[in-house]
């Protein structure tokens, strides 16, 4: 029997991503029964982000090294999703100067989800293979250049990625029912991944790396495997945000949505699938009330980049009072099964 | 040739002012291993006393350059005070993450009490005049800055090695533990380190008001970003290193410039990184990395 070849943490693990997975199962069913269908949109961003700092954790949250390039790649892969799938004659349209005969092919959805996950999980090997050699603040900084680079290119290839204009006509291929299966799966991937025994070798070089290499752990494979394997998060969750979205442009893949994701895995604790998700949860709704509050009638009159400060200042007190007053999150280093049954 | 003089002054000067920046991140770094994110805040906030200053007090421009530099130590050594006292000790993520949060708390606090737009502040701009020296045309500023640079670092290498404080400072690079127990007070090395850090920032404020003559609420995040990559292929922590990877990141600068058509100028940032990101391909902790085995006493 298969469930045999697990040990025990496993097995506790498919009933960790079994609980999440029962959570993000009420939420879309509240949805269904009670929702309006303008927060169909807002659900669908927020699982977005999930799926990107479910991917966080993989790498940043198991080899506690922060990384900050998840905006590039997932941009990657939302441009090639995009490019790929959108219909020849939308795109003459929207890409009427495209180089090397973009503008003149088409895939369906299946094999342009593929290839956007085949190219940028090749990038996120060809970056990897000299990430994992660097030392904890160098990793942080070349995540930052790479993120810096891949931006610039963005915005310089206006006649590929229309830079901060939209590319627009993608079909809308996915919904919020695909968006749930997709993000249940990534949790149960992620969680078996924490506890996989490349994911305990993580973990171990991350609490003591010369430890973990006396004990023969290949820090370097270890490491790149995570970054690779993170890479396709945040290219599926690029694919998923071009699918549903029907435009894309290269905004939103910078630094704000980097403060965003981070500081949602920071507040649910770096270390455990649940934090990550957890961490996600609440900002979201943090973020909805701050909004609300603004756009009240008490103070109404908020002209828009004040409410972009005000948003931002809440996602910076988060990070800092977070780390000064529990430094590993909310979750620390405990499971969502670990807080429903007692410690045996 | 004086095409070749005129860029390598240019390089120069772009290098000086990545190394002042550099070297305020880097003498943080080398001492409590804090990843000073908010360095470019601390920079902004200097720009927007400035100006705060200048429409209240007077418009003298010596009088702003002190001014401008004592606020940028005042928020150096406050951040210290309020946001990194608390993570001291505390792992790498731990701190850098706090930093983090507190560049994006200033970030916004000068988008809401400020403006996003950017807000004039001209008094500085007579630094930047053109001279004419034979055929070769240069700007001040850039002489100042380059000089400026030298200074400091001269400065900084005498603080460093003839005074008590600067000794004990490098002594809590190597094992801050033993500092403490030779009876100097933590509290005065890590504020010693963030002041001279927020010095560093105010030198830098001037040259960076001089050139653009505005405040903006991101104005100081760009050039930390390229700061803390030539910190990083220098060597994190070192200080000759963040000097020389300063240096060697204006020069990059400069040739790509040069060396790239004018329509790809958008592009400079993105082949300066990804060059120097080759750097670390053959030394992963850069240059001048002091020379330290894992699991050494940090």
């Amino acid at each position: 029997m298969k469930l045999l070849a697990l040990n025990s943490a496993q097995r506790q693990g498919l009933l960790g991503s079994a609980l999440l997975s029962l959570v993000i199962l009420a939420i879309v069913g509240a949805y269904y029964l009670w929702g309006e269908s303008y927060q169909a949109r807002m659900l669908y961003a927020v699982f977005v982000n999930l799926l990107v700092v479910v991917g966080l954790q993989v790498f940043t949250g198991n080899a506690n090294i922060t990384s900050f390039s998840h905006a590039a790649f997932m941009g990657i892969s939302a441009y090639v999703a995009a490019i790929c799938v959108t219909p020849m004659a939308m795109k003459v349209i929207s890409l009427p100067d495209a180089p090397w005969g973009l503008n003149a092919f088409e895939l369906s959805a299946v094999s342009s989800a593929l290839l956007a996950l085949l190219i940028t999980g090749l990038l996120g090997l060809a970056t990897g293979l000299f990430m994992a050699r660097l030392t904890g603040v160098g990793v942080t900084i070349v995540s930052i250049a790479i993120l810096v680079i891949v931006h610039s290119i963005f915005l310089y290839r206006t006649d590929i990625f229309k830079g901060n204009q939209a590319l627009f006509g993608i079909p809308k291929i996915f919904d919020l029912p695909q968006m749930t299966v997709l993000v249940i799966v990534a949790i149960f991937f992620a969680r078996m991944f924490r506890e996989s025994a490349v994911g305990l070798k993580l973990r171990a070089s991350a609490d003591d790396e010369v430890g973990a290499r006396a004990m023969g752990v290949d820090v370097f494979r270890v490491r790149l495997i995570a970054w690779v394997i993170g890479t396709l998060f945040f290219a599926a969750a690029g694919i998923a945000y071009a699918f549903y979205l029907g435009t894309i442009s290269a905004r939103p893949f910078y630094f704000n949505f980097v403060f965003l994701t981070v500081s949602m895995l920071i507040l649910g604790g770096l270390r455990s699938v649940t934090g990550a998700v957890f961490g996600t949860l609440l900002i979201s709704i943090g973020l909805e009330l701050v909004r609300w509050l603004e756009t009240g009638p008490n103070i109404g009159g908020i002209k828009f980049p004040e409410v972009l400060g005000l948003s931002g200042l809440l996602l910076g007190v988060v990070i800092v009072a977070v780390m000064a007053f529990m430094p590993n999150g909310i979750m620390g280093n405990r499971e969502i099964e670990e807080l429903v049954k007692r410690k045996r | 040739m004086d095409y070749l003089i005129q860029q390598s002054l240019n390089a120069l000067s772009f290098g000086a002012e990545y190394a002042l920046i550099a070297l305020g991140l880097a003498i943080v770094f080398s001492i409590m291993g804090l990843v000073n994110f908010a360095h470019g805040e601390v920079i902004a906030f200097g720009g927007y006393s400035m100006v705060i200053m200048g429409t209240l007090l007077t418009n003298n421009p010596l009088v702003l350059m002190v001014g401008v530099v004592v606020a940028c130590v005042f928020a150096s050594v406050a951040l210290e005070r309020v946001a990194f006292r608390t993570v001291r000790g505390a792992d790498l993520t731990t701190g850098l993450l706090t930093a983090f949060g507190v560049s994006i708390i200033l970030q916004n606090l000068f988008l809401l009490f400020g403006s996003p737009r950017p807000i004039a502040a001209t008094q500085f701009i007579f630094l930047d005049q053109t001279i004419a020296l034979g055929s070769i045309r240069i700007s001040s500023l850039q002489v100042y800055e380059t000089l400026t640079t030298i200074l400091a670092i001269l400065a900084l290498m005498f603080f460093l090695r003839r005074t008590t404080l600067g000794m004990a400072m490098r002594a809590a690079a190597l094992d801050f533990e033993m500092v403490r127990l030779c009876g100097v007070r933590a509290n005065r090395v890590i504020a010693g380190a963030f002041a001279i850090s927020g010095l560093l920032a105010g030198l830098a404020c001037i040259f960076i008001m001089a050139r653009r003559g505005s405040v903006q609420p991101h104005m100081g995040f760009d050039p930390v970003l390229v700061a803390f990559v030539a910190c990083v292929i220098g060597g994190f922590g070192s200080l000759p290193g963040a000097v020389l990877g300063g240096f060697l990141l204006g020069i990059t600068e400069v040739a790509v410039l040069i060396l790239l058509p004018q329509s790809a100028g958008g592009l400079a940032h993105a082949v300066v990184f990804a060059l120097v990101a080759l750097v670390l391909i053959w030394r992963p902790d850069g240059i001048l990395s002091p020379a330290r085995e894992k699991g050494d006493k940090i």
